[in-house]
């Protein structure tokens, strides 16, 4: 669960990223996160993550909660807990070429420090939900754009993570693979984790519907179902 | 953490090691080199000194007494001396001492000194000095004392030794630290390029929740495993090389042929201690300075 209450986010050089944003975002749903570019998205997203820190305002009481955690209290040395429990998707995927698809995959339970028994086990599992089996032992220069998303979300689920954020997943993919995508990612949804997608393809998201949150100019415009 | 995760640390900065193998081979023969120049000076100032040390110790005050000092008040004084710290050795020598000497060293003293009565020599104590960049201080305490006629002290000598011995250490330290912090500097540079590289898998570690000390160990691992190489390398090239330096030094240079081969410290007498100082220091030096190349990366 996500729940934002007067957030504002004010970067070094005094750009004013985040005004007074208050969202919530309740366990198992599926949320769209929509703007111009330089809106504030990916500051929303950096906020959720720990990236970046909430403006610390006397007059008002700021709140960050994101899956169980407090991100106004919670001290550095935690963060690496908070980010456990969030799976990440980029528009430029973030594999590692010199890894093949497994030991991209393998390498967040390895950074965990998880047994390497449940490695075995777990990653194949991952990586044969997304359909990607054949590919297992290739590297992601040898892959498709589409291919190589799936494999970033393969990484994002492994851990079985409560919330997937992907900021623009589809950015870098053609139309008909930018739906496969959100498909799968809705999939996802329906076993029971929590999506937000940023994206600015409102074609995408008119097409697949549920709720769409805009932002604009640091402040949240709309948000409901559509 | 679990054996498996650390051996897949370790595992990683091995792989570091290799995949960078120019930053590695750079790595490598920069600490190489600075650890060999640290040894050598080390190992340079090392003999120097041991070789003063052995002239110091040849090295004798005499303080001779006045003719009115009493047996009591010469045991008084033998007592101070035996108090003083920085003396280490004193020895009274009676003037009927000095006189057999002085028959012993001429044959005919017999003949001159047969004819009287009365010993003309001084009564002396005979000490030596343990430190002597303090000499001075130690001689002006006893020329304070009482009965006392003349001491005679090394004092050139001493000048020369103590400059030299100073000079010697003070450049020595200089040559050791700006070594130090030039290999630091550098090793934290060609690091730097090698986790740029891996900017992206430090990104990567840091949103799946890795512990920042779990993204520092394989940099720390790759250091460390450097390091001790080099000092291990260069461990070998000073065994390999100190005797020959030696040999070529003592037949070329007028010092050093003062001090023939027998004059310099044995290698077997501390090549275990080196070898564990260059690991040591190269170990440190390492993985400090590819750590200290990471912290900017792993700061979110
Ligand atoms: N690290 C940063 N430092 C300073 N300003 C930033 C930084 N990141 C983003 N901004 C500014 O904050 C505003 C919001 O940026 P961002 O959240 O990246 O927008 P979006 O993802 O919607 O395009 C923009 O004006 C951008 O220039
Ligand atoms: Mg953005």
């Amino acid at each position: 669960m996500i729940e934002l209450k007067n957030v504002s986010v004010t970067y070094k050089n005094g750009v004013d990223a985040l005004n007074d944003v208050s969202l919530k975002i309740n366990d198992g749903e599926f949320a769209f996160v929509v703007g111009e570019s330089g809106a504030g998205k990916s500051t929303l997203i950096r906020l959720l993550t720990r990236e970046v820190r909430a403006d610390d305002r006397a007059d008002v009481k700021s709140v960050i909660k994101v899956n169980g955690f407090d991100l106004i209290k919670m001290k550095q040395r935690d963060v690496h807990k908070l980010r456990r429990t969030i799976g990440f998707v980029f528009q430029n995927f973030m594999l590692i070429d010199s890894m093949t698809v497994y030991d991209n995959v393998a390498f967040v339970l390895r950074c965990i420090d998880a047994p390497t028994k449940y490695i075995r086990k777990r990653v194949p599992q991952v990586i044969g939900l997304l359909g990607l089996q054949e590919k297992i032992n290739r590297y992601p220069g040898e892959l498709s754009g589409g291919e190589q998303q799936r494999v970033a979300l393969a990484r994002a689920l492994v851990n079985n993570p409560q919330l997937i954020i992907a900021d623009e997943p589809t950015g870098n993919l053609d139309p008909r693979t930018s739906v496969e995508i959100v498909k799968l990612l809705k999939e996802i949804n329906d076993r029971g984790t929590t999506v937000l997608m940023v994206t600015h393809e409102h074609e995408l998201v008119k097409r697949m519907g549920g709720r769409l949150i805009n932002i604009r100019k640091g402040e949240i415009s709309f948000d409901d179902r559509i | 953490m679990r054996l498996s995760g650390a051996g897949y640390l370790i595992k990683q900065g091995v792989r570091n090691i290799l995949n960078n193998n120019i930053a590695s081979v750079a790595t490598f023969c920069v600490l190489t080199v600075s650890l060999l120049i640290v040894g050598f000076t080390g190992l340079f100032s090392l003999n120097i000194n041991t070789f003063i040390s052995g002239v110091e110790d040849k090295n004798e005050v005499v303080i001779f007494l006045a003719d009115d000092a009493d047996e009591e008040y010469i045991e008084e004084l033998g007592n101070k001396l035996r108090a003083d710290e920085n003396i280490s050795e004193v020895i009274f020598w009676s003037k009927e001492e000095a006189l057999d000497g002085i028959k012993a060293d001429m044959n005919d003293a017999e003949d001159i000194f047969g004819y009287i009565d009365e010993n003309p020599l001084p009564d002396a104590y005979r000490i030596k000095i343990k430190d002597i960049t303090r000499m001075s201080s130690t001689l002006y305490a006893i020329n304070s004392y009482s009965h006392i006629e003349k001491v005679k002290a090394p004092y050139d000598f001493v000048n020369i030794l103590t400059g030299l011995k100073s000079a010697i250490t003070a450049v020595s330290i200089l040559i050791l630290i700006s070594l130090a912090l030039v290999s630091f500097v550098m090793i934290s540079n060609i690091t730097r390029a090698s986790v740029e590289t891996r900017h992206r898998e430090i990104a990567i570690m840091k949103f799946v929740g890795a512990t920042d000390s779990f993204i520092k160990i394989p940099f720390f691992i790759e250091g460390l495993v450097l390091g001790i190489m080099a000092g291990v390398v260069a461990s070998l090239l000073t065994f390999a090389g100190y005797d020959r330096l030696i040999a070529l030094l003592s037949t070329e240079t007028t010092l050093f042929a003062a001090m023939g081969s027998s004059g310099f410290i044995p290698l077997e007498s501390f090549m275990w201690q080196l070898a564990a100082i260059y690991v040591g220091i190269g170990a440190v030096l390492a993985s400090i300075g590819t750590v200290a190349s990471v912290k900017k990366h792993v700061k979110v």
